[in-house]
């Protein structure tokens, strides 16, 4: 049934990632990564788990390093934040178009400048449309889960996506809980052998061009395909919650979680570590006798709209607290697609976008007690107000 | 296998009606290369000529009788290090794992990756065919672009003319590397030529194995399509590129070189060449004696 562990968010995910049967892992340091690829290093170097570690120049070259392993039919992983991810955009982007599943970890941190190495979301975020599947967890738990759970959502021979499990650098990524990290007989059990559904793309007993000058027709025919993909992993993403609960008995409610939504009237909805906060100050307005909930986007992509708009359907009014911000549109960007996502719909909402929490600043529970206080205010006239900076001064 | 023999009974892995330009010293080299390593081989070509002129394939089509993939630019020898871990883990080291790349994609942009690979010793044959500057892309100027050439981001100008800086030697800082095996070898020495990718290969199950290929490109150096076996000799007879290896052994002079030709030779009927001034030949002319003299201090003679 697992073993209790107190241990940090960098720990679970490398822990976790210990028990997938990994055939390659790319390690380079970043702060705040750096302990998920160490923790690897000393389970590889004291015999524990049977995994080539590369120790790369940078993280371009281990996104590639990985891709080519991937390509030859490995289980693979490596982990990152910032501007590591920020330099390892040309094979990231590559490694979902050419449709190969792994697992990353990214320790989300914001980007410079100003010159920062502290949390914040933007980096994770700002990616968004690089092809891959991103998740975000707010808790040590979720982490370790997580990374189970993505290769089991990554390597569905119906999906064929890499997968981003994302938590608050330092928040969560340095700070300690309790965490069950899971037999290798009960990974085993919901995680098939990788070759079974990937055997080497490159192999001389069979030749072939991987990745020939394609002609534009043929390219939107890959892009078409990658976006139905994307698609089908919603309900894939729902399953596995499923399947992972019937082995394990956790679940997380797959595409997004809704707490004390279902008589809500007012919304808040987080992504990440930001969550507790959020949940307690629920609490604490219900304590009040106010009707508020929380939705915690869990997939920022595929991005949940169909959850969404379902699970905000006769609300009065929400607030989304983002950890970084959309520069084309004065607020969050996880705001501007929730709008999207209700946009086909006829109810009329009163909502705003909040920012906080940039380069490591907190989201304090008091900011959150205020959020639902202005969503009070607002609830009876929709419509969307100013975004609201969660700043000191 | 005696070279002649390759030559005669391998078959050709590199598909007929490749659109290498006319008296290509790049698709000379991969041919021959291919041949020697034959069809049990994975390739990497990143983008640059040999991609460009269909190698890889395009239109459904592929250009190789071997798996073949076209990695970034600036990513062959990383990529292939996933590769070569994975084929160790399934049992398979005898698989020939061999980037081709260009001087860009090797000398310039792809150089960490080739860096980290080579202190890394990952076992994969690396081999960079230097025509020099970026050709497929209309030649502009790389960090192994000879002094003074004309390419078209150093064109020849009222207030400056041809490329202001000194190739960069990349051959022997590979060799500094401590790889298993490091040579460079020239198309005018076929036979050489092929036997260094023999010894690159068999190198390359042990740790990383480098070849430097001179590849004279007519197009981009304006000469004729039947000189470039000869423009490949005068390079090498003006020490402007010596042959070498270092192998286990330590450093060997595979070509001893009694009576070098002038830089002013070499140059001769080159049009990237061809407004070299005084000043300039004399610059690349010391530097072609002090890379001569370097090797051979390094060889012992």
């Amino acid at each position: 049934m697992g073993t209790l562990k107190v241990i940090t968010g960098n720990y679970a995910a490398a822990e976790a990632a210990a028990k997938c049967r990994l055939d390659l892992i790319a390690a380079y340091p970043i702060t705040p990564q750096s302990s998920v690829v160490e923790h690897l290093a000393e389970l590889v170097y004291n015999g524990e788990i049977d995994t080539d570690m590369v120790q790369v120049e940078s993280e371009h070259t281990a996104m590639s390093v990985v891709q080519g392993g991937a390509v030859a039919g490995g289980r693979v992983f490596t982990a990152t934040s910032a501007q590591g991810l920020a330099l390892m955009y040309e094979p990231y982007f590559r490694m979902s178009t050419l449709r190969l599943p792994m697992v990353m970890a990214i320790a989300t941190r914001e980007m410079t400048s100003p010159e920062t190495i502290w949390s914040g979301q933007q980096d994770a975020v700002s990616v968004r449309e690089a092809g891959w599947i991103q998740m975000f967890c707010d808790d040590n738990q979720e982490i370790a889960d997580m990374i189970v759970q993505g290769y089991m959502i990554s390597e569905d021979p119906e999906i064929c996506i890499p997968v981003n499990v994302c938590y608050d650098g330092f928040y969560s990524s340095h700070l300690t809980s309790g965490v069950i990290i899971p037999d290798q007989e009960e990974v085993d059990k919901v995680l098939p052998p990788h070759r079974l559904h990937h055997p080497p793309i490159l192999d001389p007993d069979s030749p072939l061009a991987l990745d020939p000058m394609t002609p534009g027709e043929l390219l939107m025919h890959y892009r078409k395909s990658h976006l139905e993909a994307m698609q089908r992993a919603q309900d894939v993403i729902d399953d596995v919650d499923r399947r992972f609960a019937q082995v394990f008995g956790r679940s997380y409610g797959g595409m997004i979680e809704e707490y004390r939504c279902e008589d809500a009237d007012l919304v808040l909805i987080t992504m990440g570590g930001s969550t507790g906060a959020g949940k307690d100050a629920v609490d604490a307005a219900r304590e009040k006798g106010i009707a508020a909930g929380l939705i915690k986007i869990r997939f920022y992509r595929p991005f949940p709209a169909k959850r969404i708009a379902a699970a905000l359907k006769g609300k009065k009014a929400f607030c989304v607290v983002d950890r970084s911000v959309s520069f084309g549109w004065n607020c969050g960007s996880m705001y501007v697609e929730t709008l999207a996502a209700l946009a086909a719909g006829q109810e009329r909402y009163a909502s705003f976008s909040a920012i906080g929490g940039l380069g490591g600043a907190d989201i304090s529970y008091r900011d959150m007690v205020a959020m639902i206080e202005r969503l009070c205010q607002i609830q009876d006239q929709p419509g969307e107000y100013d975004t609201c900076w969660l700043m000191k001064d | 296998m005696e070279y002649l023999n390759v030559l005669k009974k391998n078959p050709d892995m590199v598909s007929p009606g490749v659109s290498a330009c006319q008296g290509c010293g790049g698709e000379l080299i991969l041919r021959r290369v291919m041949q020697v390593a034959g069809q049990n081989s994975i390739l990497c070509v990143p983008p640059g000529c040999m991609a460009g002129s269909g190698v890889v394939g395009w239109n459904y089509d592929t250009g190789m009788k071997v798996p073949i993939h076209i990695p970034l630019l600036d990513n062959s020898a990383s990529f292939l290090t996933g590769v070569t871990h994975l084929y160790r883990r399934l049992g398979r080291e005898d698989v020939n794992l061999i980037a081709f790349a260009g001087d860009g994609a090797s000398a310039d942009c792809g150089f960490q990756s080739l860096s980290g690979a080579a202190e890394r010793g990952e076992r994969i044959l690396y081999i960079c065919y230097d025509n020099e500057g970026y050709m497929n892309t209309g030649y502009q100027r790389s960090s192994t672009t000879t002094l003074g050439s004309r390419t078209s981001t150093t064109p020849i100008g009222s207030a400056l003319s041809g490329k202001q800086q000194a190739q960069k030697y990349v051959p022997l800082i590979m060799a500094m590397h401590g790889v298993s095996y490091c040579a460079t070898a020239s198309p005018w020495n076929m036979k050489d030529l092929m036997e260094k990718v023999q010894k690159g290969l068999e190198a390359s199950k042990e740790g990383f194995a480098y070849l430097h290929m001179f590849s004279p490109c007519p197009t981009g150096w304006s000469f004729g399509q039947d000189q470039t076996i000869q423009v490949a000799k005068r390079a090498v007879r003006s020490n402007m590129f010596p042959i070498w290896e270092k192998s286990c052994d330590g450093y060997k002079l595979n070509y001893v070189n009694q009576t070098p030709i002038s830089i002013r030779e070499f140059v001769a009927g080159i049009g990237k060449f061809k407004n070299l001034s005084e000043e300039q030949l004399d610059r690349i002319q010391r530097s072609a004696d002090e890379r001569y003299a370097a090797i051979k201090a390094l060889c012992g003679i």
